[in-house]
């Protein structure tokens, strides 16, 4: 910015923006064909980041014990394997699982 | 302080240029300016990311939602604001058409961009009497030939002057200083202060045309 501010006198005039207002607006603009262009969303559901695939064989016993547990829980059996992942390495880093020897 | 709206259904005419212009043009005046990239190709935002000149601050990524709420967080005393639109016919458009002092429609000298431009020009009508409020508007012929005036620009002036439709003087010239503001971004003056900046053009002669443009907007909106 350089010399001096001769804007410094414009003021800020009121304008038309109400929920009203706006209809009002769209409507002229669709009459003339200003419609709404916005990008509509892809639709469907989000593709999953869980690609990749067991194929473990259990024994039948556990093997229900997991589908009963990761539907109580409101679960997939992949999200609960993935907690069960969770807890086996806290329990192989913590200090009474130490395999050092020291 | 005035918001003054960039508008035209049609690509290419010269909309962001104008906005670039007058924002860096009118804080060199010493204004605080604030610049709202409505347009998907981020024309603003390409030139803010080389360097804002002093005064002006950019908002980006603007859609048709978030419109009259950006301009009215921006609207106030000390401060202008300039909407830089889509060049397509849109909701968006109209929603900045309402809400502006000044409606600029850039046309280059062509049939063509006077037949799309004039649908810019009869929304802004059609507004004013679904408002009832004055939206002033004005055309400002673009990228015009430095050398002569065209027999079919002389034609397209007279036409809009008998339609009794403003004509901003001086036209905006075609000069490769005002393309090369959004690979150098800041202002024409600090590309005329820095040899490194390679125009292949009159760097001064941009200068002068468009302070000329800025004075003509602003007897516009004072």
């Amino acid at each position: 910015m350089t010399g001096s501010n001769r804007l410094g006198g414009l003021v800020a005039r009121p304008k038309p923006s109400t929920a009203d207002d706006v209809r009002k607006i769209d409507e002229v603009g669709e009459a003339r064909g200003f419609v709404d262009r916005t990008p509509r969303k892809k639709p469907g559901r989000k593709a999953s980041p869980r690609t990749y695939q067991m194929h473990p064989k259990i024994l039948p016993q556990v093997g229900e014990a997991i589908t009963e547990e990761a539907e109580a829980l409101g679960l997939t059996q992949g999200q609960l394997i993935e907690k069960m992942w969770q807890v086996y390495l806290r329990a192989m880093n913590s200090p009474e699982n130490d395999r050092s020897g020291a | 302080m005035p918001v003054i709206v960039l508008a035209s259904p049609k690509g290419g005419v010269g909309k962001s240029t104008c906005a670039v212009i007058l924002a860096s043009e009118f804080a060199r005046m010493g204004a605080m300016v604030t610049a709202l990239d409505c347009d998907p190709n981020r024309s603003l935002s390409r030139w803010a990311s080389h360097g804002l000149p002093a005064g002006v601050v950019l908002r980006g990524d603007i859609g048709r939602s978030d419109v009259v709420q950006a301009i009215r967080e921006a609207d106030g005393d000390g401060r202008i604001v300039i909407v830089d639109l889509e060049g397509v016919a849109s909701q968006l458009v109209s929603r900045a058409i309402s809400q502006a002092d000044l409606v600029i429609v850039p046309m280059q000298p062509t049939a063509l961009d006077a037949e799309i431009g004039s649908e810019a020009l009869a929304l802004v009508k059609e507004e004013e009497e679904a408002l009832g409020r004055n939206i002033r508007h004005a055309v400002v012929l673009t990228k015009t030939s430095a050398a002569v005036k065209s027999r079919v620009q002389k034609d397209l002036e007279q036409q809009l002057h008998d339609a009794g439709i403003d004509v901003i003087e001086p036209s905006l010239v075609a000069r490769s200083a005002f393309s090369e503001l959004f690979a150098y971004g800041s202002d024409l003056t600090a590309m005329m202060n820095n040899p490194e900046m390679i125009t292949g053009g009159r760097v001064d002669k941009a200068i002068e045309n468009a302070r000329a443009f800025t004075e003509a907007v602003y007897d516009r909106i004072k």
